[in-house]
């Protein structure tokens, strides 16, 4: 499915690059009549940001879900790092390296910013002290990169709305996955804090950590994408360089034309 | 002191062991269990430790050893069944279950003594051992309360999704909180009885469900402090309002109403809000500069410190 074979890709990887990180085949999720998700099929390869464009309502969050599990499936298949995981708990693919944000905030209320951050670097860790040891190192570091430093003793209602996002994206990259699904991480942060956002993701890609992203603003998704996904009433309607989605006739009428909610 | 100590060590032991029932009420709750099981399990606790020291001549550690185990067994058994239930619905089930223990025991004919209960299951246990028993319980439960494991705890509480799309096994957590419970039941209950020395069916009833559940409510129900202040409240109170006599049971109601009403975290729920704003006070007065302009909450982050 990803258009273009990656020659980049240091010579000895070959094998590795060619496989792909995640596969969903034919996947679908109905809530009663409402076909949320409808037969859509990715495939995301090693150390790329994948986008997911589409109007309000047309499924992308939904799909997300499904490949976290936290939906149950109505039919299609799940594969990660080559194993089927369409039947697996959530828990259990979050452990094996699949880390994810929410489109809403969702941060413990009555904890610190670095109790936040610290949930996501102990997911994957055993009670060990030295593990601990790395666990506080990485929460610390995903602290750093978000901009987050210097407020690690911080609630939640103490920072305004940017800097909550942040947390969630810290949390997230401070299990060190190997696949990171963000839903509108900058949703209601300004022209900087975006940038700041994409940067960062920009570098985990540079560090070749396989990203899936979903936003609203087109140019910023065409600038930080290497591939896009366009969906619409639950079915992908275009796939592959970010320029072409953009260009496709099906998304100019299904959502570029709308506008959506393309602020900012 | 010494003095005061025996006149009062009715209610000192009846402390700690009440202590242990909320807390085996309290510890599912923390986890966003809706769960009474704790409660049941005291009522099986106190049985087996009177048959065992009835019937089977079974030493006071034992008894109570064997006591916390079937309750752990059993409550663990109990969530395994209703692990598909939240919410309300799983605090009716537990509610049940404890109606149900009281009702088999009135059913067990000479094993549990019929309606008459079972007596002279008089236990050698003093305070000292109460006290070892409860230090013991508050420190293990402390651990999960910090660290790692308070924060996944505190995750499963919150926001169960996120918890396992944190990689935390939702389900395996609430588990473990019925197995605990049964054990803090299975103790609460046994010692209780071994101090008393007689069980009837009427020691296991609603009444309990709710004295634990205003315990915590008044108390706190995020940590093990808050189980103990609710407990001395509750344990204590009718000693310090005998001076008001009849209307004792309106001042209870009126003290328990006020703090669902105007302490929603309890009474450790409140001091520790109270000490947080106290030092986010001084923090922000630390980091205000002298006479700049103040924080503007619509700028916030504007820039931000990457
Ligand atoms: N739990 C649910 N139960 C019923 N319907 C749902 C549920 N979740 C989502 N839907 C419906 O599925 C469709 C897709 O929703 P989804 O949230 O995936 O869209 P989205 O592309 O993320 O939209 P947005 O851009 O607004 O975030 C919508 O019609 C929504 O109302
Ligand atoms: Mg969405």
């Amino acid at each position: 499915m990803a258009s273009g074979t990656i020659e980049d890709v240091d010579g000895a990887a070959d094998t590795a690059a060619t496989e792909s990180v995640l596969r969903a085949d034919d996947v679908a999720v109905h809530f009663g009549g409402v076909k949320a998700v409808d037969g859509v099929s990715i495939e995301l390869t090693p150390g790329r940001i994948f986008g997911v464009l589409g109007p309000n309502g047309s499924g992308k969050s939904t799909l997300l879900a499904a490949l976290t599990r936290l939906v149950p499936l109505t039919r299609g298949s799940l594969e990660f790092e080559g194993r089927r995981y369409d039947t697996v708990r959530p828990h259990t693919i979050a452990a094996r390296g699949v880390a994810r944000t929410f489109q809403t905030v969702r941060i413990l209320p009555g904890r610190t910013v670095f109790d936040n951050v610290a949930l996501g670097a102990e997911s994957a860790g055993s009670a060990g002290k030295a593990e601990r040891g790395r666990a506080r190192q990485r929460a610390r570091t995903a602290i750093e990169r978000t901009g987050l430093a210097g407020k690690e003793r911080h609630r939640p209602d103490e920072l305004s709305y940017g800097y909550q996002r942040r947390v969630e994206i810290a949390r997230a990259i401070a299990s060190e996955p190997t696949l990171l699904l963000l839903d509108e991480p900058t949703a209601g942060m300004n022209r900087q804090e975006r940038d700041d956002i994409t940067g960062l993701l920009g570098d985990l890609r540079g560090e070749g950590l396989t990203q899936l992203l979903i936003e609203h603003d087109v140019q910023m998704m065409v600038d930080a994408c290497d591939h896009l996904f366009a969906m619409n009433f639950g079915e992908l309607i275009a796939d592959g360089e970010p320029e072409a989605v953009v260009r496709h006739p099906a998304v100019q009428e299904a959502y570029l034309g709308k506008q959506g909610r393309a602020h900012a | 002191m010494i003095d005061w100590y025996f006149s009062h060590i009715v209610l000192v032991q009846s402390t700690l062991t009440t202590l242990l029932l909320a807390l085996s009420v309290q510890v599912p709750l923390r986890a966003g269990v809706f769960s009474f099981a704790g409660v049941g399990c005291y009522g099986i606790g106190g049985y087996i430790a009177a048959i065992g020291m009835v019937h089977y001549g079974l030493s006071t550690a034992t008894a109570i050893l064997l006591s916390a185990v079937v309750g752990g067994v059993v409550a663990y058994a109990l969530g395994l069944l209703i692990q598909r239930l939240t919410g309300l619905y799983l605090a009716m089930a537990t509610v049940a279950f404890t109606l149900i223990i009281s009702v088999l025991v009135v059913n067990g004919g000479d094993l549990t003594g019929g309606a008459a209960g079972l007596f002279g299951a008089l236990g050698m246990l003093d305070t000292g051992h109460l006290l070892a028993v409860a230090v013991v319980v508050v420190a293990a439960l402390t651990f999960t309360e910090i660290g790692p494991l308070g924060r996944r705890v505190e995750a499963v509480r919150e926001d169960p999704e996120l918890a396992s799309a944190m990689g935390i096994n939702v389900a395996r957590y609430r588990r473990a909180t019925f197995a605990v419970s049964g054990v803090l039941g299975g103790l609460a209950g046994s010692m209780t009885v071994l101090l008393r020395s007689t069980v009837t069916p009427d020691d296991i009833n609603f009444h309990l469900v709710v004295l634990a559940l205003t315990i915590i409510i008044v108390g706190g129900s995020r940590s093990w402090l808050g189980a103990l202040v609710g407990t001395v409240i509750f344990v204590w109170m009718p000693e310090v309002l005998a001076f008001v006599g009849e209307w004792e049971d309106v001042v209870y109601g009126v003290l328990v109403a006020a703090a669902a009403v105007y302490l929603p975290g309890g009474v450790t729920g409140a001091a520790v809000a109270g000490y947080r704003t106290y030092r986010r006070k001084r923090r922000e007065a630390a980091d205000a500069p002298p006479d700049g302009p103040p924080p503007q909450p619509v700028a916030a982050g504007v820039g931000g410190d990457s």
